[in-house]
């Protein structure tokens, strides 16, 4: 398998800079999302890679090959669209067959390999069916299996999952899930989609503004964002940030109305400009606590999965704590708050972390 | 006023009465052709007399006898080698320029395409002795290659418009798929979208071989013995024996719209989405 080099990739639409200078390497046989709010040039940098685009400036490489000048069609990728590109009038086997006849396999292979994908992707019921019967679920699972038969080195998916229907998401998430387990192939997939990011990928790499701010893990990514935008772009509500007039500095030393202790943070104290604290990371008891910052309810909703997200308010302060079913639910007017220090990211006045 | 708002609607007969109207109206459209057709089959003493016939016994006698004059069968000849040969021709060029106008967008596509259709915009008498000058000087007068290009030049437009309607309609994520999956151009445009676009092939086929088909001015104009179409026959034959002779003109006639009649009818329910020029697809 390949990983995707990527040298100084620009791409200008007139005076439009869709993707700005990425230096990045895309590991191989992992699962890497890019994920950013929309134009921030993650589907153009997947084109580029694809070769739908070209890049105004910089070279790509798929290991040591150069493939900037390369066509799609010699670059041995499989592509998997936002709309589902099913071929009607055909049956479900033969839209899976359809790429394989040009690579002259014999009949044997051709049906092992569709038979697999079926199995993976649970399409064995519905081989026979002809595929304008099914819902765009089930087709873009076909356009994903096709992808897959084919066996391409490097497999890129341009949001697959926006354009289908609430319920089929979750089961085409879920069996993307399974089948990127198994796969071994390199596999670059788009999304602005943070739940969808969180689940599929080994790293996500955030995009905004046309560059790449930040590759990690998920949860690396989650819990030590390297800048507000990170912070802000993922969870949900995104992370609180504490204006600069909340923190007082003094030496190494930084105090704030928001926590009891003190927090040593050494020289780069004096850079620090805000600071952020994930709605989780907040802990709210509903009696008064020792070194406590009482705060005042200002509304409270219940979540998904039965936890409450309280809105509160620390004197001029506004910030969102998730909290426990129970404590949510005796929550009253009054709680009292404290933050654990490893909770707390700084940040510098542009914005990054320190 | 919520009674009013609530109030059934009045239930209406068997038939309604629009319903009538408009087979009223059709009908009337189809009395010149269904005049035509049954002149044809009427025995020659029952045909220009006043009362009108309506009852008579069916004949042959006229057809077999238009059939007979020299020049007859010469004429669907030639109409049939123009008309579908020029046709094709178009609807080939027009798909190749429907798509890179779809696909590739050049600049100024959008008045390209109005440029295109400016050749409809003058009346075609306006161009007839320029065409009759030029055919002479370049030898073309009376040549099927002359006729069959001129006529193709004259589809080429509406089809271009036509074609591109649709094109726009199918998702150029197939393209895209199958430059991935190592297609070259011609393969993706001919394979795997030029299937989904034959209901514009059909309605372009159709509205274009309808217009060369009755084209009468130029084909009078611009061909000759060796070339005239079934149009100039009938003009020429139908006045032959100094006076109108009704037998010949509703014979051939009926002979003329039959080909016609055939294709439409075959091809209809691709017609009917042919007219909304492929819009109502959308993305995939």
């Amino acid at each position: 398998m390949y990983d995707i080099k990527l040298q100084g990739i620009t791409k200008k639409f007139d005076a439009f800079t869709a993707v700005n200078d990425i230096n990045f390497t895309i590991p191989k046989s992992s699962v890497t999302v890019l994920l950013g709010p929309s134009g921030c040039g993650k589907t153009t940098l997947m084109r580029m890679i694809a070769g739908l685009e070209s890049p105004t400036e910089g070279r790509i490489f798929f290991d040591e090959h150069d493939v900037t000048d390369v066509p799609t069609r010699r670059r041995n990728i499989g592509m998997v669209f936002q709309y589902p590109v099913i071929y009607r009038g055909t049956s479900v086997r033969k839209n899976l067959e359809l790429p394989l006849l040009s690579e002259k396999l014999s009949k044997a292979e051709m049906d092992k390999r569709v038979d697999e994908v079926a199995e993976i992707l649970d399409l064995q019921d519905v081989l026979k069916r002809q595929v304008e019967e099914l819902d765009n679920g089930t087709r873009q699972k076909i356009a994903v299996g096709r992808e897959v038969a084919r066996q391409p080195r490097i497999i890129l998916f341009d949001e697959p999952i926006t354009n289908i229907d609430l319920t089929s998401k979750l089961e085409l998430k879920r069996s993307m899930k399974e089948l990127f387990g198994r796969l071994k192939q390199t596999i670059v997939y788009v999304t602005h989609d943070q739940t969808e990011a969180m689940t599929l990928a080994d790293q996500i790499a955030l995009m905004q503004d046309g560059v790449i701010t930040q590759c990690d893990s998920p949860k690396e990514i989650y819990e030590k964002p390297n800048s507000q935008f990170a912070g802000w772009f993922l969870g949900n509500p995104g992370m609180n940030f504490v204006p600069p007039q909340f923190i007082n500095v003094s030496g190494s030393k930084i105090t704030s109305p928001l926590f009891s202790q003190t927090i040593d943070f050494g020289t780069k104290a004096s850079s620090a400009d805000t600071f952020g604290v994930r709605a989780e990371g907040i802990n709210v008891s509903t009696t008064e606590t020792k070194g406590g910052v009482q705060a005042r309810v200002t509304r409270k909703s219940i979540g998904a999965g039965g936890q409450y997200l309280l809105d509160l308010a620390v004197g001029s302060l506004l910030i969102k704590a998730r909290v426990s079913h129970s404590i949510g639910r005796t929550a009253k007017d009054a709680v009292w708050t404290s933050i654990e220090s490893e909770n707390i990211t700084f940040f510098d006045k542009s914005g990054k972390a320190l | 006023m919520a009674e009013t708002i609530f109030k059934p609607k009045r239930k209406s007969g068997p038939i309604k009465f629009a319903t009538l109207g408009a087979w009223g109206i059709s009908i009337l459209f189809f009395l010149p052709v269904a005049w035509i057709i049954s002149t044809a089959f009427k025995p020659k003493a029952s045909i220009v007399v006043s009362p009108p016939v309506f009852i008579f016994k069916p004949t042959l006698n006229n057809i077999t006898e238009a059939l007979s004059f020299d020049n007859t069968l010469s004429y669907f000849t030639h109409s049939i080698i123009y008309s579908f040969g020029s046709v094709i021709i178009a609807i080939l060029v027009a798909y190749l320029a429907a798509y890179s106008f779809s696909r590739y967008k050049p600049a100024g596509t959008d008045f390209l395409m109005f440029l295109l259709l400016s050749t409809r915009f003058v009346p075609a008498a306006a161009f007839v002795v320029p065409y009759f000058q030029l055919f002479n000087l370049l030898k073309l007068k009376d040549s099927y290659i002359g006729l069959i290009a001129f006529y193709a030049m004259f589809s080429i437009p509406f089809s271009v418009w036509i074609l591109k309607g649709f094109l726009d309609g199918i998702s150029q994520r197939f393209d895209e798929t199958g430059l991935v999956y190592g297609a070259s151009r011609w393969h993706i445009m001919f394979k795997v979208i030029l299937p989904q676009v034959k209901p514009g092939l059909v309605a372009s086929f159709v509205f274009n071989i309808l217009f060369v088909w009755n084209e009468f001015l130029f084909n009078f104009q611009l061909g000759g013995a060796k070339t005239f179409g079934i149009p100039v026959g009938l003009f020429t034959g139908s006045t032959k024996g100094g006076a109108i002779d009704w037998a010949y003109v509703a014979s051939i006639g009926t002979l003329y719209v039959l080909p016609l009649v055939v294709v439409i009818y075959a091809f209809q329910k691709y017609l009917l989405v042919g007219l909304t020029f492929g819009t109502v697809r959308g993305e995939v």
